[in-house]
């Protein structure tokens, strides 16, 4: 069973329309959505939750259509805003005592443990917690109460490089059960590209690409050359290309490769930003 | 729904406690006080604001948009609020009707009839306040929504005006005054379930 499937998802606003995306991601799967700020990636989630109404298309969360009985459904995901919305005179522990109500399957245990892991104070009120703090806050209840789904709408902004690398490994370990998947949205593509298994790139509301990260990384490579070099390079095997004055920046699929010119591997990010300013 | 009103428990408790001390205060002034019935209807007014400023609170904390990720209906996150509002008017109704039975009884004017009367005004008083905000609230949200009450509020007070002027006299002649209150009392009730009804039509075509 797939944890997630959209397909040709509309929604459009004044200034923005979200433009037919279709993805598919897999139980057991991490898939990162990347796109620039306004690209559509807190829509997507949105749409996804029924808190936007989309315009056409069908979305349907672990074999149910989002549409029926998406408060059940909800049970069984757990979200991560890019702004934590706890009320702000509550403290940790009256946000555990509410979501033990919100929650069938609310795991106190589990609640108490991550609270101590990420070094939350429990009598704190929200107010007072600094951005990172919110964030693990919004993290902890997402993991505590058997979610299958994490939806993750920047989860690891705000967050300093140790805790970030801490979140990411415990979002990985969630996925060692092969009934949990995660649709996390990020501007530090580094940390998707640890993470992910899939990528989706979003521009101006449109999917640009959904991949295997694999697929990407060993289809495409890199070429670093002088300008003279690249007016020798065959034009019809360039994907995306970065000139400057001082060198030029290529990428091709690595099958198209000519000889005389050194491949390099490619990452995730320069193969976002060479499409979205191609998209440009 | 019961962590709804958990949440908003813990908020009352930190943001509306002063409320509680004001409302006592009027029903302990309502007790001296000879003739103003402004002692006895203001706790009940105030209480008909509290699901309003929990709103304001949760918008500013943005747990308007949090609440549509948890496994809430629409109605559930709409009914919390008006079960908040009612559990706090029935608690400061309750203490109004101890103090006026007391205070009655003590004067010696408790007539059964005109305490019920009293209590059935206070009802609609304390329901009538937030019925007309939280529809307007939950479709355009807490600043529009209280703009707009107040404009719904100014054209249904100049309309009463202009009705009483028109009709005074028909009125005092034809309607039992005794008739009126409890069929006003139906009416409040009436108009605080149709404000829950369709406070629920418009938070759920609402896009949060």
């Amino acid at each position: 069973m797939n944890a997630l499937e959209l397909k040709n998802v509309c929604k459009s606003f004044s200034g923005f329309c979200l433009d037919n995306i279709s993805l598919t991601l897999q139980s057991g799967c991490i898939m990162g959505l990347i796109g620039e700020n306004g690209a559509g990636k807190s829509t997507t989630i949105k749409l996804i939750l029924d808190m936007l109404h989309k315009d056409s298309g069908t979305i349907t969360i672990l074999g149910k259509n989002n549409e029926k009985d998406i408060s059940l459904t909800k049970e069984d995901i757990g979200v991560v805003m890019d702004e934590v919305g706890m009320p702000e005179c509550l403290t940790a522990k009256q946000i555990g005592n509410v979501m033990k109500h919100t929650f069938r399957n609310w795991n106190e245990t589990e609640y108490a443990r991550l609270l101590q892991k990420l070094s939350l104070p429990d009598n704190k009120q929200f107010k007072n917690f600094s951005r990172g703090m919110k964030m693990k806050l919004g993290i902890t209840v997402a993991m505590s109460h058997g979610a299958k789904l994490l939806l993750l709408d920047e989860p690891t902004s705000g967050l300093d490089p140790v805790v970030r690398d801490e979140v990411v490994d415990m979002f990985y370990d969630f996925t060692r059960d092969e009934n949990h998947s995660i649709l996390i949205s990020s501007h530090i593509v580094s940390d998707l590209e640890k993470l992910c298994d899939y990528v989706a790139f979003l521009h101006k509301g449109k999917l640009l690409l959904c991949e295997e990260k694999d697929v990407l990384l060993s289809e495409y490579g890199i070429i670093h050359c002088t300008v003279e070099q690249l007016s020798e390079l065959d034009r019809n095997i360039v994907k995306y290309k970065k000139e400057t004055p001082y060198g030029a920046e290529v990428i091709v699929s690595r099958k198209d490769a000519q000889d005389g010119f050194k491949l390099s591997p490619i990452s995730i990010e320069e193969l976002f930003v060479f499409m979205v300013k191609e998209a440009k | 729904m019961k962590g709804l009103i958990l949440k908003d428990w813990y908020m009352m408790k930190k943001y509306c406690r002063y409320y509680f001390f004001v409302c006592i205060g009027f029903i302990l002034l309502s007790l001296i006080s000879s003739s103003n019935m402004f002692f006895v209807f203001y706790p009940c007014l105030l209480c008909g604001m509290i699901p309003v400023n929990l709103l304001g609170y949760d918008e500013r904390s943005r747990w308007t948009e949090y609440v549509g990720t948890l496994p809430y209906t629409k109605a559930q996150i709409v009914s919390a609020k008006y079960l908040i509002g009612l559990l706090t008017q029935v608690a400061v109704l309750i203490l109004i009707c101890i103090a006026q039975a007391v205070k009655m009884g003590i004067e010696g004017t408790f007539v059964f009839k005109e305490f019920l009367l009293l209590m059935m005004l206070l009802l609609i008083m304390a329901s009538v306040s937030s019925s007309l905000t939280l529809p307007f609230i939950f479709k355009y949200g807490v600043e529009k929504g209280r703009g707009a009450y107040y404009v719904m509020i100014g054209v249904v007070c100049a309309g009463s005006l202009i009705a009483t002027t028109i009709f005074k006299e028909s009125i005092q002649n034809e309607i039992q005054l005794n008739a009126v209150w409890p069929i006003a009392c139906l009416v409040g009730i009436g108009i605080y379930v149709l404000s829950w009804y369709l406070s629920i039509v418009f938070y759920k075509k609402r896009e949060q």
